[in-house]
């Protein structure tokens, strides 16, 4: 019995893509957000008020670049998983099966890629204008 | 029917009887304490308003004295308290213990006995802070009680404050817990992740927030309580602490608040919405991903509450962006919902005109939102009427609409009756004006110019029209919801009870026969769709034949299913507590150990302590964990499923990784605390305080990690059937741990560090204190599992106590190592 | 939005509006006014947009619709068009943020202290002297004023609504908010962030004058006192308050220099006219609870009432 139970909890979670994997590319935004939050206040901190951000546009793009090459490997890998466009379409389908199910947290993996994506660029934003810590 | 099965139905009926009389009180189930809980925050709700009513009477016109500045301070403070920590959080908790289970096809949540617990503590830290405006010593700082005004200038009031709600938070943890596992664990068979009800998704990213949101707060409320009894300066600039501190750790809890409080209640109208357009829900996974990517985001928004403080414009602008963006998944949702509407055809009905006001209320919220996200919008909107009307359109159209949605949808469900038509349509309108009187003249009012907070103002401030309209306003909506209130008690005997499945729905939850009986379903069905009552035609016949799972109690022993996290595959038949005072006993142990250290009466807080632990023990001695008289139980259709599992696949383990999560978090935030004053002074150490020196803290460690390595050993050792030497090794491990708090402690005394000098050793202390406070509960569970060995009751092959008790180790060793290496290296390097 | 505001407006014609963020009369208030009503405009459409599809989609005539179609409902309205909308206002808004640094040097510092429930403000010279005053601010119109902004009890905010945004007052912090007026007039700045019983009584009048009339009125400000009183010392009035020239010791509460001069008493707490001087006289705490300064009703009338017309006469 007990070896039968193990051996459908791993095949829940080794295959395809578990609860885990979906949640990848928000972490990676939430990464990428408290190093941006993180650093420039502790720069900003120690450096001074009339400090230059200069250095920081530097390292914040280059992290923001980082999170998006993150977030876009995720994305291909979830895209060939699933291999299908960025719609539902779960009308289409049984749900009971355990292929529905990967397709299913596939494509909640693949709307969360972008979600971050997006969410990532907003955050480099600032970058564009401030030029010093005031 | 056959002998057998209404041999079973008397089993179930037997087995799951409420206790009558005044042992009532002493009832664990999800149905009785779900609406004890519910009528209870309610009633916070009714004060709370009478509050409100009291503030907008004030108000009404210019250089009123109905009530003075200080009695107005308490009652707004009061107002905000009462409203975001006595209703709108515990309101999802209620919801979702009365609904939860039925709706995932299950008898009970896996912990009954903890949803009680949580129940009381609710109660009484509720009363207690709600009661202490009849006294004069209400809180009188605002809701978000900025240091230093609350930790230097409040009186009594602020320690009623921190002490009632960090008990109120132990319930929210508790409830947190609770459901989470209840959803990944405990579906119904073939319930899988992508066929959960959407209720059930937003209850498990909710309850995960929760344990990321509140221990910040928790922390936080540690230090202030440090400063306020014993002194230590964490938010006192003269002695180098800061009160922007709080601020930050009041906000990490209280951004993702709002989420906390609005995913719940939205999720209704997610349960709502097909029902009333007879359809299912149009991109289910597209409101998942957005439910799990609002969760994410809510986290990166507490500083747009600090935008004025100062900070530099680039944390400003992180911060802006975020708030923007997690208005896209917000979105989603709301057009998920209406999706859903257009592909179906609407039945109208009460519900539905809630439904709909929620949405027209909320997007005003959400859209002033989007603009006070805006830094420099905010500048001129901080503090103002601009935000006292965003956050009541947020909350009120986010959070009250939609559950007033849903108390008009499941009273059926609960109560077996339906509420009337004509009320419900009167209370929605009275209400939906009312509310729109009262604050979208704010918006307006703010942006000329009126601050928040303030108790009266001038004649010639141009307010005095928009005011007298918000105060008329406020009380048409409070007429409104007096009716509501009014249709719900209004007694119903005359009235018949509803067919089955009153509104046509598709889940689970209404598949109860009316009146519901005590255990739920008859059998558990297995479920292959979204909408089982829509889909399976055989549904009801085999629920009701018992043909399903779990159709006896032969034992005598309330159980339950438990599945597996994805594809819901029965995995052990779960017994769960019955009727107990327990829980009520060691929620009265606690309320006093917080109520009466408010007062500084210090035996009855001891005792309180004591009550409280001896009735905790009592409860897990006699009641988790318990050896089954047989290894499996038929579950019924030959399915022969163990009673007890230990370990990663248990129910208790979950339990624990789960709260030791949220403790981990809380731990985080201390450290935070301490780096958080690195920041801020040019010297931290400070110059000419030493201490507590690298020796003590690395020797501390190394205790640490034996107690740890040895509580493994024990896990291992007794697994491996040697029992004697896994009792040794928990001797030593409880050895070890009391050497690492004394070394933990030799530091910062053989230096001399005095934590009222300076936040520095006050931190110091802070972090020694935390992991000797859990050190001191590690020792505890050593101990309880010796004696359970001892006494037989945890063996080689039933050895969840000490699985568990090695779960919590983990995160111990962790802590404890944690905060040596910062205590004791950080001061090397900086 | 709109329309409620000129209906209230027109409602409340009698006012004069001095505290008022949509009566701009600041570059930063100009801005931000701008902004305000932008993103005003652009709720209004979206809430009408959205709540005429809800409205639509549950009482229109019923279309077949398929799946795909609610799908691409939902990626266009959930999140192309908030994503794109609010990618527009985020460049939009954070562009106003302050960015400025201290080589960019302002026309005029001035050293805002706030204590429980008054402002201490202190003018630095060129000569990196200061002259201080309290409860009332004039400024030069057109100049870029720098507020060095501080607290010595709990947190206060700086909020002049016609002239920008606020800034918190923190202790053991030191803010810096820089603010130019563009229109000369009388306004109300006042405490934001809530401080304690009299938070409502922290409030000051802001007087924005040409060049010439700041001048004149720094100058008469900088001038010490011309007369003096036995009264004011002897009655305890002088522990606690400077009047320069004249008893320089107290520094707990307000300077009273040129209290003549002011509009109000008590950090606009009341119009500055006699009658009121004497009410706040005898019984501060009445007027505003909390308050630091004790009562002196204990004195004869007639000294409080030549307190009263000494400090009047201060001008």
């Amino acid at each position: 019995m007990t070896g039968q139970i193990e051996q459908e909890v791993k095949r829940e979670t080794g295959t395809g893509t578990d609860l885990w994997r979906v949640i990848v590319s928000p972490i990676v935004w939430a990464v990428h957000f408290l190093f941006c939050y993180v650093y420039g206040a502790v720069y900003c901190a120690k450096a001074g008020r009339d400090a230059s951000l200069a250095g920081p546009t530097v390292i914040i793009i280059g992290a923001t670049v980082v999170a998006l090459v993150l977030i876009g490997l995720s994305t291909l890998h979830l895209w060939k998983v699933r291999g299908r466009s960025l719609t539902d379409d779960d009308f289409e389908y049984e749900h009971n099966t355990p292929e529905e199910r990967h397709r299913f947290l596939s494509h909640v993996a693949l709307m969360l890629c972008v979600l971050s994506a997006v969410a990532v660029l907003y955050v480099a934003i600032p970058m564009l204008y401030l030029t010093s810590c005031r | 029917m056959s002998d057998d099965k209404v041999e079973e139905l008397a089993q179930l009926e037997r087995t799951w009887a409420r206790p009558t009389g005044w042992r009532y009180w002493s009832d664990v189930n999800n149905s009785t304490v779900g609406l004890w809980y519910i009528a209870t925050a309610f009633a916070f709700m009714l004060f709370a308003g009478a509050l409100a009513l009291i503030i907008r009477l004030q108000l009404a016109v210019p250089e009123n004295n109905l009530v003075s500045a200080e009695t107005y301070n308490q009652v707004f403070t009061l107002h905000g308290t009462v409203m975001m920590f006595l209703f709108a959080v515990p309101i999802f908790e209620a919801v979702a213990i009365l609904i939860l289970p039925a709706m995932l096809g299950a008898r009970d949540l896996p912990f009954p006995r903890l949803s009680a617990f949580g129940f009381w503590c609710f109660l009484i830290g509720g009363v207690f802070v709600s009661s202490s405006i009849f006294f004069g010593q209400a809180p009188d700082a605002g809701w978000f009680m900025y240091p230093p005004l609350s930790t230097e200038q409040s009186g009594i009031g602020a320690d009623v404050w921190l002490l009632g709600l960090t008990f109120i938070e132990v319930a929210s943890i508790a409830a947190a817990v609770e459901l989470i596992v209840g959803v990944l664990k405990c579906r119904a068979p073939g319930m899988h992740i992508n066929l959960t009800p959407l209720y059930g998704w937003y209850v498990l990213i909710v309850g995960a927030m929760i344990l990321f949101a509140f221990p910040p707060l928790i922390a936080g409320d540690l230090l202030f309580e440090l400063e306020r009894l014993l002194d230590w300066p964490f938010f006192d600039v003269t002695r180098g602490g800061d009160p922007i501190l709080w601020q930050h750790l009041f906000w990490i809890f209280g951004h993702p608040e709002v989420y906390i409080i609005f995913l719940p209640a939205i999720a209704l109208l997610a349960m709502i919405v097909p029902t009333f357009a007879q359809r299912p829900i149009a991109g289910y996974s597209w409101i998942v991903l957005s439910a799990l990517g609002t969760g994410f985001l809510s986290f990166g928004l507490w500083v747009h509450h600090m935008f004025t403080t100062g900070l530099p414009s680039i944390s400003l602008g992180f911060f802006s962006a975020a708030s923007e963006a997690v208005a896209i998944p917000t979105g989603i949702q709301i057009f998920a919902f209406i999706a859903t509407v257009m592909l179906g055809t609407v039945i109208r009905s009460v519900p539905m005109l809630y439904c709909l006001g929620a949405l027209a209320i909320f997007i005003v919220g959400g859209l002033t939102g989007v603009m006070v996200a805006v830094a420099p919008f905010d500048f001129q909107a901080h503090d103002t009427y601009v935000i006292v009307a965003h956050l009541h359109y947020v909350l009120i159209g986010g959070m009250l609409f939609p559950v007033m949605a849903g108390v008009q949808y499941y009273y059926p469900f609960a109560m077996g009756k339906t509420l009337s038509r004509n009320l419900g349509i009167w209370s929605f309108w009275l209400m939906f004006f009312g509310f729109n009187v009262a604050f979208l003249p704010m918006h307006l009012t703010g942006l000329l110019g009126m601050p928040r907070r303030v108790f009266t103002y001038g004649a010639d401030m141009g307010w005095s029209w928009l005011n007298l309209v918000s105060t008329i306003g406020a009380f048409v909506f409070a007429a409104g919801f007096l009716v509501f209130a009014w249709d719900c008690v209004r007694p119903k005997r005359q009235q018949p009870y509803v067919k089955r499945n009153v509104w046509n729905a598709g889940t689970l939850e209404w598949a109860s026969p009316v009146p519901a009986p005590s255990y739920g379903m008859r059998s558990v069905p297995t479920i292959g769709s979204r909408y089982p009552l829509w889909d399976d035609k055989d549904l009801l016949p085999t629920l009701d034949e018992g043909r399903g799972l779990l159709a006896d109690a032969r034992e005598g022993k309330r159980e339950t299913l438990v599945t597996s996290v994805l594809d819901a595959r029965p995995i052990q038949v779960l017994r769960v507590g019955a009727p107990t005072w327990l829980p009520m006993i060691a929620a009265v142990g606690l309320g006093a150990l917080f109520i009466f250290s408010t007062y500084k009466l210090w035996w009855p807080t001891a005792a309180g302590g004591v009550v409280f632990l001896v009735a905790v023990l009592r409860w897990l001695w006699t009641g988790a964990a318990v050896i089954p008289e047989k290894e499996t139980k038929d579950a019924g259709g030959g399915l022969e499923l163990p009673l007890y599992v230990s370990g990663v696949r248990s129910t208790g383990w979950w339990a624990m990784f789960i709260t030791m999560t949220g403790d981990l978090t809380a731990f985080l935030s201390l450290i935070f605390g301490y780096f958080f004053f690195w920041t801020v002074h040019p010297e931290f150490p400070p110059i000419g305080i030493d201490g507590p020196g690298w020796v003590w803290p690395m020797v501390s460690a190394a205790f640490a990690l034996g107690a740890w390595g040895a509580t493994v050993a024990a896990r291992e050792l007794n697994a491996a059937d040697r029992v004697p030497l896994a009792r040794l090794a928990l001797v030593g491990g409880l050895v070890s741990a009391v050497l690492s708090g004394a070394a933990l402690v030799a530091g910062p005394v053989t230096t001399g560090l005095d934590p009222t000098t300076n936040s520095y050793p006050a931190i110091v202390w802070a972090l020694v204190v935390w992991i000797v406070l859990h050190l001191a509960t590690g020792m505890l569970m050593q101990g309880y599992c010796l004696a359970r060995s001892i006494y037989g009751k945890m063996t080689p092959r039933y050895d969840a106590d000490i699985r568990n008790v090695a779960l919590y180790w983990h995160f111990m060793g962790f802590s404890a190592l944690l905060t040596s290496l910062v205590i004791g290296g950080f001061p090397l390097l900086a | 939005m709109v329309l409620p505001a000129v209906g209230a407006s027109l409602l409340l014609a009698g006012c004069t509006f001095e505290q008022s963020a949509l009566h701009p009369a600041g570059r930063d208030a100009q801005e931000l006014s701008g902004l305000t009503w932008f993103m005003f405009a652009g709720a209004v459409v979206v809430w009408a947009i959205v709540m005429g599809v809800t409205v639509y989609a549950v009482l229109g005539r019923k279309r077949r619709r398929t799946e795909r179609f609610a799908d691409l409902f939902i990626l266009g309205g959930g999140v192309a068009f908030p994503t794109v909308g609010l990618a527009i206002l985020l460049v939009y808004g954070l562009s106003l943020l302050p960015n400025w640094t201290s080589a960019q040097a302002p026309g005029l510092r001035v050293h805002v202290q706030a204590e429980q429930y008054w402002w201490r403000f202190a003018y630095e010279l060129p000569d990196g002297s200061r002259v201080e005053t309290a409860n009332e601010l004039h400024l030069p119109n057109d100049v870029t004023a720098e507020f060095v902004l501080t607290s010595t009890d709990v947190i206060h905010s700086f909020w002049i609504p016609a002239l920008g945004g606020k800034m918190d007052l923190i202790p053991g912090r030191t803010n810096l908010l820089r603010l130019t007026p563009t229109k000369a007039g009388t306004y109300r700045g006042v405490c934001a962030e809530f401080c304690g019983p009299s938070h409502t009584f922290m409030a000051f009048p802001v007087v924005v004058h040409d060049a010439d009339g700041y001048a004149s009125w720094l100058a008469a400000e900088q001038a010490p006192a011309t007369s003096g009183s036995e009264l004011f010392a002897a009655s305890g009035c002088a522990a606690c308050h400077t009047i320069r020239g004249v008893a320089e010791t107290g520094k707990v509460g307000p300077d009273l220099t040129h209290f003549g001069r002011r509009s109000t008493i008590g950090a606009a707490t009341l119009v500055n006219t006699r009658e009121n001087l004497l009410a706040w006289l005898a019984d501060p705490q009445r007027i505003k609870p909390g308050a630091a300064m004790p009562g002196f009703a204990s004195l004869p009338e007639t000294d409080r009432a030549a307190i009263a017309d000494y400090l009047m006469g201060l001008k």
